[in-house]
């Protein structure tokens, strides 16, 4: 069974949300206001979705989806009455994964949870592609800047620049990328 | 690096050659023989063509089997001949279209036999026919998988010494890290494997090398970089980036003896073989010290490039691994030995891949071997090549 967060930002005592859901066969495992730390309870809770109710999402509900999407993935989806196009468009980018505008029925629910673990998992993948892309170009620029350090200090080509590293980092058990920071870090200390 | 090569490789990554997958897992045995593999993937061969190879060691080669099926490995150091026992269905699993996608290595495997052998002066080939025709309890010799290099190569030897491997002898099957385990509990009495478990067990005085994987085949094929068919389909650009970083730390290894011995500190680490240095890097370098006083320097040693000869994937080298699979019948009939083999070996890509490196292809997809009882192996002959042999276990008629 889905163990699911719910987040009660409307002005209702009770959501509209909890008897839908336990009436759809969900497990809600806790039920909070705003006035939390999403990522905290993200953790402490350990759901398999995030569900929040809000009538009309705010900067503080966006801010707190964006922590979450960076620290503690999960798929969210988000019960609105809010029609605006922009603030939709706010709140996928943030990371939600499924914006539902109208009311609220059991019957629907689980075709609706099944789009936004889908689409969840969709996303992680290509976020993942792209955290690896910018690791990597991060990585080459380093390589690169210590390379050049060491062309100037010992007066070589870049081919024999990136033997010499490689060579350094094989034979200490290390890889490239260490011995790049060390001739960086090196080099910085004696100016 | 030439900075024209850095300003090709930055296209390639923007471009429509872009690879489709940028993180790779790969799968390898601790051996000597992965070198191309982890250096690649450990000292900036792959990022220049926007990968990160994710490198994943593995206990046994029926992890590497399964887990290359089941898609948790995108690509792996493989036996040759596992991959194409894959292919067929023969490996223990449903058969699954696979890709060799280039030769990681020739030679650098050996045989070698227990420490009570050599005490009781079984220590040559004859001595060990003597024993083996001995009635009495049967010698035990382990391999690292049923359609393995290794079962090939004890396979091949043994008969070529008059000892038939199937009746003669019991074999079984062991993962390479655990043969010295397996040897000084006296379960096994020898063995064939990949270095640098032979050169270690010498170390240990857990018995001796009695021969070597290039004394059988000068320059055979050993391990490939292999994947699913699939894969490949669905990733080419991927791939070829793949071959490319692998090609470059492959060259990169053998560029000079300096290369070489650091090449071997590094996978004497804990993470990579961890085995000490003194049992990696003598065989790596073509030392060899046989745990009978006999010391040379092997010609043919591990290769890992060789200008590219050791990398392309000949289509007579993968047949080879079918005609054995025919004669020791686990291959109950003649397969259409050139079709699986073309659709297996990636020539084309290999090609591509090595042609942007300036890396040599050779004319033909065949080559021509003697191997050590005087057979001649070129790739045209494979069902008669099959049915050639004195000892077999052919099981058609």
């Amino acid at each position: 069974m889905l163990r699911i967060l719910l987040i009660n930002d409307t002005s209702k005592k009770v959501g509209r949300l909890r008897t839908a859901l336990s009436e759809a066969g969900f497990e809600v495992i806790d039920e909070s206001g705003l006035t939390i730390d999403l990522p905290a309870r993200v953790e402490a809770v350990r759901p398999d979705v995030v569900l929040i109710d809000t009538e009309s999402p705010s900067r503080d509900v966006m801010e707190q989806v964006v922590l979450v999407t960076r620290d503690q993935p999960r798929p969210i989806v988000m019960f609105t009455d809010e029609h605006d196009p922009g603030v939709m468009r706010q709140a996928i980018k943030s990371g939600v994964s499924a914006y539902i505008v109208e009311g609220i029925h059991a019957q629907r629910l689980q075709p609706i949870m099944d789009v936004a673990m889908a689409r969840f998992e969709s996303d992680q993948v290509l976020r993942s592609q792209l955290h690896a892309r910018d690791q990597q170009l991060a990585e080459r620029k380093r390589v690169e800047l210590a390379k050049g350090m060491l062309m100037k200090m010992k007066d070589c080509s870049e081919e024999e620049a990136y033997t010499l590293m490689r060579r350094q980092a094989m034979s200490k058990q290390q890889k490239l990328i260490q011995v790049a920071e060390q001739i960086i870090a090196m080099t910085e200390l004696l100016g | 690096m030439s900075d024209g090569l850095l300003m090709h490789s930055l296209a390639w990554v923007a471009g429509s050659d872009a690879p489709e997958r940028n993180v790779l897992n790969i799968g390898y045995m601790p051996l000597s023989d992965c070198a191309s593999v982890v250096v690649a993937a450990t000292q900036g061969f792959a990022q220049p063509y926007g990968l990160t190879l994710n490198l994943k060691r593995q206990a046994s080669w029926a992890g590497i089997n399964d887990k290359l099926i089941s898609g948790e490995l995108d690509a792996a150091h493989s036996l040759y001949g596992m991959i194409y026992a894959i292919q067929l269905g023969i490996s223990g699993a449903a058969a699954t279209d696979m890709a060799v996608l280039m030769g990681l290595n020739q030679n650098g495997q050996s045989i070698n036999l227990s420490q009570p052998l050599k005490e009781a002066g079984v220590t040559s080939a004859s001595a060990l026919q003597q024993r083996a025709h001995q009635s009495g309890t049967k010698l035990t010799f382990a391999q690292t998988f049923p359609t393995g290099t290794h079962a090939m190569w004890l396979y091949y030897w043994l008969a070529s010494q008059g000892i038939h491997p199937l009746q003669d002898v019991n074999s079984v099957v062991v993962p390479p890290p655990q043969m010295l385990a397996h040897l000084e509990a006296g379960r096994i009495d020898g063995f064939c494997v990949g270095e640098p478990w032979c050169a270690n067990a010498v170390e240990h005085g857990q018995g001796f090398t009695l021969t070597t994987s290039q004394a059988i085949w000068p320059d055979h094929p050993e391990k490939v970089l292999a994947c699913t068919r699939e894969f490949v389909e669905q990733n080419p650009n991927t791939a070829r980036a793949l071959v490319m970083s692998v090609l470059e730390a492959s060259r990169f290894i053998e560029e000079s003896h300096e290369n070489r011995r650091s090449t071997a500190q590094l996978l004497s680490s804990s993470e990579y073989l961890d085995a000490p240095l003194s049992s990696v890097e003598p065989r790596l370098l073509g030392e060899y010290s046989d745990g009978l006083g006999n010391q040379w320097h092997d010609a043919n040693a591990l290769r890992f490039h060789n200008n590219g000869a050791a990398n392309f994937p000949y289509l007579s080298d993968g047949m080879w691994f079918l005609t054995q699979f025919r004669r020791w019948g686990l291959l109950r009939q003649d397969p259409d030995y050139l079709a699986v083999t073309c659709q297996v070996q990636q020539t084309e890509l290999y090609s591509a891949a090595a042609t942007a490196l300036d890396i040599p292809v050779p004319n033909a997809a065949m080559r021509t071997s003697r191997l050590l009882d005087g057979s001649v192996w070129d790739g045209t002959d494979p069902a008669g090549y099959a049915r050639s042999f004195n000892l077999h276990a052919l099981n058609d008629h």
